[in-house]
């Protein structure tokens, strides 16, 4: 296939065919044109040339009549009358049955044969196959066609009699002959080689062939169809090189190609339809024996052939451009248009830039007062103006539609930031089909929320990792403390008496308490302060939950004579919490008051609805003084004294502030003097 | 008649700390250092419990544990020292008993061992039957008024009984203090139910080993209490 494709001698074979094919097929409608005429009826005698032709014979009997009643006037000169004798001779040797196959019967006004060609004995009904009625005047040159009922009477035409043949005038001068003519049928004919026999030969060969030179001519043109189809797929196509190759017709401009193509064509259209004219005159209408114009219609053909050549030529060439791609970049229109519109677009980029770089102010300024003077001028010209009014109603539709725009897109930006503002960094704001200016805004501030959401990812993973390392490392304390308590636990079974070892292996004991303190401290601050915690919120009841802290610490409490003041609301109050979390945070709470709060005093826990919101306040009085502010208090190992004596991790406020804030609650500590104040705030359940 | 105890710590120091605790409570130890050693053991020696700890070379005490309870019922104790509930739960549902954080309290060993061992042993435990109810090692006998956790009896005072009675009778229903007050006190509770949650305290300190881990009276924080279903 790609062979084929790729060959010269097809592409050649392709042409020759198309060429041949078109004057083939050229040729053949011709000579089908040719037959047209001849087309149709029942016989011969059907045909227009038939008529045309018994018309001319009617004719000359009708001349020689007329030159017949000429020389009996007395006043001709030699000269005429020879003439006219030579005329009269002529016509009676054409009119010769032996000359032509023309039968005829002359008959006058009473019905009387004048004259007629047939042999004697005969009648015309006989000899011909259709008996063609005429009259003519005598005296005149051309013969009428008349009704065959009419003329079977023998009398006077009636149009005749009234218009010609007025009352008054004698018959001798307007004599009236009826003409009754035929010709055999094609079976009949003689040997007389006449225009009949032509036309009767021509009729059947017509017949015979018309047919068949439509069907030739329309296989040519098929071939021809098939060749420049094959022309236009090879077309492009080479041996030995992929792709598609253009030849120097492609360097041309395409529409410069196509006009001097278009030019060719119409000119040899026009050639062709003057030789085709040429032709149907001589050879279609008017039939000649000699010469039979071959010549004629050869020439016909080869203008075709010349045009079927324009139209290959073009379609070729516009098939390898298809094909390669590069029609456009060849067509010289296109290339001006695409220079014209870069031109264009470089224009309208610099105006856009102008506006653009202009300052904000100034932009406003500006298209106010552009507003301004049209809406005036406008204003104005609407009194006599209809299309003015209309323009200037659509005017301010545009900038109402154009302030509708602006206000969408700055609400827009307004959510956007507002969203970003309530700590959703994830929020991007669509910038799409917003005004120049917000947009860049609304990049701007989707770059913020980006960075940040970024910096708090790190931030959250630095922490996560931070709570990881430190359960880590407090697995792996773990267990040497483990070996370490139970050895000092060991130690006291030994029946030391040294008062001495006694009191260190009680130091011992204390201390491995105490970091085994710390280091279950530390894990839970680390997992809550990164909120790698579960939370399983429900509703709990504050109530009962206090009364389970106080269940679980008002014996330690009691032994800090320390005395717990509730003051609960009337039913129970419910919130959504973790209750495990949250009995951390009280128990937190509790164990601060019986470590730090002094002595003999007393520790209120409230505990307060409304709003939505339930706040639990712890306050007791500090046993020593509290030299750091609140703030500092929540701080990891920050406790209410500067020795470390007593048995606190420094965790448990943080702890408490971190498992609040994973419930969805807050935190707060107050320190009034010696007062110290907790406050709980987590959301009520309904 | 001596129990035979295996104990399996990747830790020396420990295993022989466990092993003097052991020993000086009566019990024979076999020790192992990791789980191939604790598999051999237990197929060579006649193992009546395993001490075991989680975090271990070559087979760690879940994977260990797991084997264990294919062909075998002996009681095994994780000791661990990831004290997050995830791990706790994993260790009971692969198999195991009981468990112990590190750093351990060796009193609560030696009870939890003993604990262990008596449900082992006491074949069947205490029947069920009229006025005997029964969760995990605590049983109590209505009509004799006495309650035994793992066999060995507890005094409760009245309130504490009823209360206890309360809870047994409907293990895994949680009930809130005024419930508990209504029902115990037989009157109507107004705010003095807050004597409820130390009566609790005080009979979780006489049946739990832990009071501070309690594993069959459990606080439900903020909604009341419950009776470990088992």
């Amino acid at each position: 296939m790609k062979r084929i494709q790729d060959g010269i001698p097809g592409k050649l074979i392709a042409w020759m065919l198309l060429f041949c094919a078109v004057f083939m097929g050229a040729s053949c409608g011709l000579k089908a044109l040719q037959a047209a005429p001849y087309l149709g009826g029942e016989s011969y005698q059907d045909t227009g040339q038939f008529r045309n032709l018994l018309r001319e014979y009617r004719n000359q009997i009708a001349e020689a009549f007329a030159l017949d009643q000429e020389l009996e006037q007395a006043d001709l000169t030699y000269v005429e009358r020879q003439q006219i004798m030579e005329r009269m001779q002529q016509l009676e040797q054409s009119l010769d049955p032996s000359a032509t196959n023309f039968r005829f019967v002359v008959r006058s006004a009473g019905g009387k044969v004048v004259t007629s060609n047939l042999e004697e004995g005969t009648i015309l009904a006989d000899q011909v196959q259709e008996i063609n009625y005429a009259f003519f005047i005598l005296g005149e040159f051309f013969t009428s066609d008349a009704g065959e009922a009419y003329a079977a009477e023998s009398s006077i035409p009636p149009g005749l009699s009234e218009n010609t043949t007025s009352p008054g005038k004698t018959s001798q001068e307007k004599t009236v002959y009826t003409v009754e003519c035929g010709v055999p049928s094609m079976d009949q004919l003689g040997t007389v080689q006449d225009d009949f026999a032509q036309i009767s030969y021509r009729y059947y060969q017509t017949n015979y062939c018309f047919s068949q030179w439509l069907i030739i001519a329309g296989v040519c043109l098929a071939a021809a169809a098939a060749a420049l189809f094959f022309i236009l797929w090879a077309a492009g196509h080479k041996a030995g090189i992929e792709g598609i190759v253009s030849t120097w017709q492609e360097s041309i401009f395409f529409d410069l190609y196509l006009m001097v193509m278009v030019i060719a064509g119409t000119a040899l259209f026009a050639l062709g339809w003057y030789l085709l004219g040429f032709f149907y005159s001589y050879v279609v209408e008017r039939p000649q024996l000699e010469p039979e114009y071959g010549w004629l219609s050869a020439a016909v053909a080869a203008v075709c052939v010349l045009f079927a050549a324009v139209i290959a030529l073009t379609l070729r060439t516009l098939a390898v451009r298809l094909k390669a791609h590069t029609l456009a970049r060849t067509t010289l229109l296109c290339r001006v248009l695409v220079w014209l519109w870069r031109r264009l677009v470089q224009a309208g980029r610099w105006v856009l830039e102008l506006i653009r770089s202009l300052p904000f102010l100034w932009k406003t300024v500006a298209g106010f007062l552009a507003y301004f003077l049209c809406n005036t001028v406008l204003f104005n010209e609407a009194r006599y103006n209809a299309l003015a009014g209309a323009v200037w109603w659509l005017l301010n539709l545009a900038v109402l539609l154009l302030l509708c725009w602006w206000a969408m897109g700055f609400r827009k930006l307004r959510r956007g930031s507002q969203a970003i503002a309530a700590g959703n960094l994830s929020h991007q704001i669509d910038t799409h089909h917003m005004p120049h200016n917000l947009r860049c805004h609304a990049d701007d501030l989707n770059n913020i929320s980006l960075g940040m959401a970024e910096a708090v990812g790190e931030q959250m993973k630095s922490e996560r990792f931070k709570a990881e390392l430190i359960t880590n490392v407090s697995h792996d304390l773990k267990t040497p403390l483990t070996s370490i308590i139970n050895y000092v636990d060991l130690l006291k079974t030994t029946g030391q008496t040294d008062p001495k070892a006694l009191e260190y292996i009680e130091v011992l004991d204390r201390k491995s308490q105490r970091l085994k303190k710390l280091t279950e401290d530390l894990v839970e601050a680390s997992k809550a302060s990164t909120g790698v915690l579960s939370v399983n919120r429900e509703k709990i009841g504050m109530a009962q939950l206090i009364d389970q802290a106080l269940g679980e610490w008002t014996e330690k409490l009691e032994d800090r004579k320390l005395t717990v003041v509730t003051a609960l609301p009337e039913g129970e109050t419910w919130v959504y919490a973790d209750g495990r979390h949250l009995w951390r945070v009280i128990d937190n709470l509790l164990s601060n008051c019986a470590k730090y709060a002094m002595e003999g005093t007393r520790v209120y826990l409230d505990l307060n609805r409304g709003h939505g919101q339930v706040t639990l306040s712890v306050k007791n009085i500090s046993r020593e003084p509290l030299n750091v502010p609140p703030e500092q208090l929540m701080e990891r190992f920050v406790r209410g004294e500067e020795s470390r004596t007593t048995e606190g991790s420094g965790l448990g406020l943080s702890i408490a502030r971190s498992l609040t804030e994973l419930q969805g609650g807050t935190f707060d500590l107050t320190v009034d003097g010696d007062l110290f104040k907790a406050i709980v705030s987590l959301p009520q359940a309904n | 008649m001596t129990h035979t105890i295996l104990i399996c710590d990747d830790d020396r120091d420990i295993v022989s700390a466990l092993d003097i605790y052991l020993t000086s409570e009566g019990y024979q130890t076999v020790k192992a250092y990791n789980g191939r050693e604790a598999l051999r053991a237990v197929e060579q020696n006649d193992i009546h419990l395993i001490l075991m700890d989680i975090m271990m070379p070559e087979l760690d005490g879940i994977r260990t544990t797991a084997k264990l309870r294919e062909d075998n019922n002996i009681p095994i104790i994780l000791l661990t020292a990831k004290s997050e509930d995830a791990d706790k739960i994993l260790g009971l549902n692969i198999g195991a008993d009981d468990y112990i954080t590190k750093p351990f309290n060796p009193l609560e060993v030696i009870a939890r061992v003993k604990s262990q061992l008596r449900r082992y042993t006491s074949l069947g435990g205490a029947e069920k039957g009229p006025g005997l109810l029964s969760v995990g090692p605590i049983a109590m006998d209505d009509g004799a008024k006495q309650v035994t956790v793992d066999g060995a009896p507890v005094s409760l005072t009245p309130i504490e009984y009823n209360i206890l009675k309360l809870l047994l009778s409907h293990p895994g229903q949680v009930f809130s203090s005024a419930q508990i007050y209504e029902q115990v006190w037989n009157d109507p509770a107004y705010g003095s139910e807050n004597t409820v949650a130390v009566h609790i305290r005080h009979l979780r300190e006489k049946i739990e080993i832990n009071p501070a881990e309690p594993r069959y009276l459990k606080v439900v924080w903020g909604l009341g209490y419950k009776m470990e279903k088992e």
